[in-house]
């Protein structure tokens, strides 16, 4: 059965996957909409930063966080200097990290339903006297749905399955930084079989549910727009 | 008046435009494929961000060297080629869209009128992923009316439709586009269109514009490419007379000059009363001159004319002859070999042979 310490870590885990994602859709509608519009030579510039942790094995971006999160480094001294507690091995740290290490996994859905929706519906809102802000709000999410769905989805799901970030900028402290993946390592090397089936076992059914409920939304879509 | 200054500069293509039209009835904006017709009217709802110059509609400064207003300040209505609904609204909501966005409504149209105008009052609500082309163009047009727009415009609206819809939608058209208060800039590449529609011409051509004013006197004029064309053609206005010709209506078009054009029985006994006032599609090329008035001739509309100008030789050889028929114009193409033979020149009076002229 579940350890109360597990317990502690599912609750983490969930805490830190819905903090980052929401964040994520905040900071990535604007990045995701800047980058399908944008003729600026920047763009492809940005567009490759954005997708490094796609290609970065966790280890490599926890260990520069690390760095940074440190005393020394430029993020962790800019911390100090407005009298706020150190980011590493804190549950604002893993934040941090999380939304670094899942954005392309949000901004990217965002970006392709943005550019699919393509410009003629923004013109005809503007030609109806919609101003930029009423034309986002009335237009653009409501045709984005599918977007924001799956960018929350995956989001959500890949910030749950994050291990070597947290490892190394979060230090494996239980009931602070201590998350699923984490746990079930931790269980493995202790050789507690049976606890790291509750938890990993718990998680796979999970993630193919979620994953199920949006394939099935997305279906239900389809079917609305071709009925 | 609308006049318009606007210059647009694109890798491989340049707008430079300046005209003025009237401040109300339909003006039609004419001219081939690809010469600058759907970027001119971009540029003038503003959605050419890097078009420059100046713009004024009604009095309304739209843009002016040192400032331009934003698309959704300007109060312009436009219908786009393909109809645009929003595809997550329905028929209704989509009406609405622009009239909840007025400031101020003052509700030029009667809201249940115009809806029964259109046609659209069995489909308010639906999606419009349901609607046919025609219809959806027709909740286009009342969705941008609605909007209380100071200047609509139209942008080859007819032209993705299929024959039937494109009759429904251009007699519709016809009718609505004269009773409304706003003026009209309507884009086409048609001639039947701007035949039926279009109070002023303005002929565009490889981005610039070649000739603006009454279509009637835009189309009589030599100097424009288009009356160079093999597409060349005049518009005359005139008046149902006689209707009871079999097969025929007569429509008197000058005093006392009548012309005679086929119509079929069902079309006559539905639109055509007597004294309705119509307009006549004539082709240059349709047009052809005699010396002496041709007797026994099959041709049914034989005139006598008066040669105002004739055109120099186009390269196909042939040239166009602008003819006064009491005090119509229209124009005449024939080969440069029988101007010779027959020793045409300016002042000259002869008889055109019209071997057919359609309604529009």
């Amino acid at each position: 059965m579940l350890q109360d310490y597990d317990i502690t870590a599912l609750i983490i885990t969930l805490r830190l996957a819905a903090t980052t994602t929401i964040i994520l859709l905040i900071v990535g509608t604007p990045i995701a909409w800047w980058l399908a519009n944008t003729r600026s030579r920047l763009r492809s510039t940005i567009e490759a930063i954005i997708a490094l942790p796609l290609v970065l094995p966790p280890t490599v971006l926890g260990f520069y966080l690390l760095l940074a999160f440190s005393p020394d480094g430029p993020v962790g001294k800019a911390v100090a200097a407005l009298g706020l507690p150190s980011l590493a091995f804190s549950f604002t740290g893993l934040v941090l990290g999380s939304v670094i290490y899942s954005m392309p996994f949000v901004v990217q859905p965002l970006q392709n339903s943005f550019v699919s929706l393509g410009k003629r519906p923004l013109e005809v809102a503007a030609t109806l006297g919609a101003s930029a802000i009423d034309r986002f709000i009335s237009v653009v999410l409501p045709l984005s749905k599918m977007g924001y769905l799956t960018a929350a989805v995956l989001g959500f799901a890949h910030t749950l399955g994050e291990f070597g970030v947290v490892l190394m900028i979060g230090g494996n402290i239980p009931g602070q930084t201590q998350v699923l993946s984490i746990a079930i390592y931790d269980h493995v090397e202790a050789l507690e079989y049976g606890q790291a089936h509750w938890l990993a076992g718990g998680l796979l059914i999970g993630s193919f549910l979620v994953l199920l409920m949006v394939y099935g939304a997305n279906r239900r879509i389809h079917l609305m727009k071709t009925a | 008046m609308i006049e318009v200054e606007l210059h647009l500069q694109r890798s491989e293509f340049q707008l430079n435009v300046e005209f003025s039209v009237p401040g109300h009835g339909v003006s039609a904006v004419f001219g081939p494929s690809g010469c600058g017709k759907t970027t001119l009217l971009r540029a003038i709802a503003g959605l050419e961000p890097d078009a420059t110059g100046s713009l004024e509609v009604n009095g309304r400064k739209w843009q002016s060297p040192l400032k331009r207003l934003p698309v959704e300040a300007r109060g312009v209505g436009l219908v786009f080629q393909h109809p645009s609904l929003f595809p997550h609204l329905t028929v209704e909501e989509n009406l609405f869209y622009g009239m909840k966005r007025l400031r101020k409504v003052s509700n030029p149209f009667d809201l249940k009128e115009l809806i029964l105008i259109l046609g659209i009052e069995q489909l308010l609500k639906r999606h419009p992923d349901s609607l046919s082309g025609g219809e959806l163009q027709r909740v286009a047009l009342g969705r941008a009316l609605l909007a209380e727009p100071k200047l609509l415009l139209m942008d080859e609206p007819l032209s993705m439709l299929d024959q039937a819809s494109r009759e429904i939608l251009m007699q519709l058209l016809e009718s609505f586009l004269q009773q409304i208060d706003i003026p009209v800039l309507y884009v086409t590449h048609s001639s039947e269109e701007v035949a039926r529609l279009a109070d002023n011409l303005v002929l565009l051509s490889r981005g610039g514009v070649t000739a603006c004013g009454p279509t009637t006197t835009v189309l009589a004029s030599l100097n424009s490419e288009l009356s160079r064309s093999e597409s060349a053609f005049s518009v005359l206005q005139g008046r149902i007379s006689n209707k009871e010709l079999s097969g025929l209506l007569s429509v008197e078009c000058s005093d006392g000059i009548d012309l005679k054009v086929p119509a079929s029985e069902s079309m006559v006994a539905k639109h055509y009363n007597l004294g309705r006032a119509v307009r006549l599609r004539i082709r240059a090329r349709d047009v052809s001159i005699c010396l002496e008035r041709p007797q026994q001739s099959s041709i049914l509309n034989i005139l006598p004319a008066v040669i105002m100008e004739i055109s120099t030789s186009s390269d196909s050889g042939s040239r166009v002859i602008k003819l006064d028929i009491a005090g119509m114009h229209i124009l005449s193409k024939i080969s440069d070999y029988s101007v010779q033979q027959l020793g045409l020149h300016t002042g000259q009076a002869v008889f055109a042979q019209i071997k057919s002229a359609s309604l529009v």
